[in-house]
């Protein structure tokens, strides 16, 4: 069976300390003033007693029907064989289209490349049998990354284990029908 | 809430320049269609805009690529995707640049300068750019061209209040508009007669009242809407984009040329020289900022709706 790479959050281990932001930008060179990855705040709609402020980590989803793939002009948005939503920087003419494309605003243009930029789940890494940066360096464990079509990876166990207790989980907009592949749990 | 900021001015003046141009054009073989000798005048002045302006709005489109001046080979790419609108607008656009330099140098008797290559050059260019099957495919991708400029964003679903059908039909209308505008400044500098153009005008005054119509529901319908598009609604009416708005587009640009328009209908006012060309301007104005105003007014979608509770 191919592979087909995801990554969940366990959102309430989130603790906003931006180590994912430091360490992805660590690993790509990307302009001073532009990260792959983010951390959104937001506060609980009720506004009461219990209101909350959570913290989101949120990146490109690597959606299985990607906008950014369906607008490039040049297809160098493609869609990988393992799950990956890639950008071929050599093909990629810097029209912008996918950054307005996507819902989830991942993507940013890289004014000294000329290119749209997001995050690639660290594919060197990966290939290299390792985890993506920021799932490395995330003190809280939020992140946990894998291939969901091997019922062994630690993303399977979590989200069987997440369908056991009956943890909240969703993913980003999916009214929108893109099928993001990134996965929220609220414990 | 989020405003998009990857398209800049740079692309509202392309969506624009592409739309006077394209508008003019259609407008053009419009009156050629219906009396070519009474409306020369107005296809000539139509001619000297059409394709330029749509090929400087494509040169604003080049600029803004960010790596379409160090690999201009990759323009060659545009045509590859049949999924994004970019390949369906770059191969729409190519056709209808192509065909409304025909149709210039057919009108403007620019045939005369290709004798170098004999007496078959001309002809031929003046039997192309004349013929009856160019103007039909003029009319085409002409509307397709201005049609174009707004599904670009219509069918972004990540920006609610560009992803709406209204959309293409309003900029058809403005490019008609503005495009009008642009033939009629051009016809009183460079081609003027005493043939009247009452007709262009009364369709140039309707186009205007039925944009302020298509505008007003526009926002009346995004104020139910989806949060981002209230959103994008209210940064027009009331918000950081309020002034440009409501004083440029809708007063200056939509409202005094109504009015203006209007008089002259009831024939209270005959417009012509600088007054005309300066409440033709005013329309072009109108025309920019309709789609500055757009394109800045888009807003992504909330990524966090499912919210914690």
């Amino acid at each position: 069976m191919k592979k087909k790479y995801a990554m969940a959050y366990i959102v309430d281990r989130c603790v906003d300390c931006k180590a994912c932001m430091v360490a992805c930008k660590a690993e790509w060179e990307v302009p001073e003033d532009k990260f792959r990855t983010h951390i959104d705040t937001g506060v609980s709609p009720d506004y009461t007693d219990t209101m909350r402020m959570h913290f989101l980590p949120h990146q490109c989803n690597h959606c299985d029907d990607a906008p950014c793939v369906t607008v490039c002009p040049t297809k160098a948005s493609y869609k990988r064989e393992d799950g990956i939503v890639s950008v071929n920087q050599k093909i990629c003419v810097g029209c912008k289209y996918c950054i307005v494309s996507c819902p989830y605003d991942a993507r940013f243009f890289n004014h000294e490349l000329g290119v749209a930029e997001k995050c690639t789940f660290c594919l060197p890494r990966i290939a290299e049998g390792l985890a993506p940066a920021c799932v490395t360096t995330c003190p809280g464990n939020v992140r946990v990354f894998g291939d969901i079509n091997d019922p062994n990876s630690e993303i399977s166990a979590l989200l069987r284990d997440a369908a056991t207790n009956h943890y909240k989980v969703w993913k980003l907009r999916q009214d929108l029908g893109t099928r993001p592949n990134i996965y929220y749990i609220q414990k | 809430m989020v405003f998009q900021e990857a398209f800049e001015w740079y692309i509202a003046v392309y969506l624009f320049l592409a739309g006077v141009g394209a508008g003019a054009i259609v407008a053009a073989v419009l009156a050629d269609m219906y009396d070519r000798e009474k409306y020369l005048s107005f296809i000539k002045a139509a001619s000297v805009i059409g394709m330029p302006l749509v090929s400087i709005g494509i040169f604003f489109l080049y600029i803004d690529l960010g790596q379409g001046m160090w690999k201009p080979w990759l323009l060659l790419l545009l045509f590859v995707n049949p999924t994004s609108a970019i390949s369906w607008g770059t191969g729409i656009l190519t056709l209808f640049t192509i065909f409304s330099m025909l149709y210039a140098v057919y009108n403007l008797g620019l045939s005369r300068y290709f004798r170098f290559a004999g007496g078959w050059l001309p002809r031929l260019l003046d039997g192309m750019g004349g013929s009856g099957w160019m103007r039909w495919m003029l009319v085409i991708t002409g509307i397709c061209t201005a049609g174009y400029t707004a599904v670009l964003l219509g069918v972004l679903r990540a920006i609610p209040f560009w992803h709406q059908t209204a959309l293409p039909i309003l900029f058809i209308i403005s490019a008609t508009s503005t495009g009008i505008s642009g033939a009629m400044i051009v016809r009183e500098l460079a081609f003027r007669t005493e043939d009247s153009m009452h007709k262009i005008e009364t369709t140039h005054f309707y186009l205007i009242v039925l944009e302020i119509l298509l505008l007003a529901g526009m926002f009346f319908i995004a104020m139910q809407g989806v949060p981002e598009m209230q959103f994008s609604a209210k940064s027009l009416l009331n918000g950081r984009f309020a002034i440009e708005f409501w004083v440029v587009l809708v007063f200056l640009g939509l409202l005094v040329p109504a009015v203006v328009f209007a008089l002259g209908e009831s024939g209270r006012l005959h417009l012509k020289g600088g007054k005309l060309i300066f409440f033709e301007a005013l329309v072009l104005l109108g025309g920019y900022f309709l789609r500055f105003l757009i394109v800045h007014a888009g807003v992504y979608t909330q990524k966090f709706t499912d919210y914690i509770q």
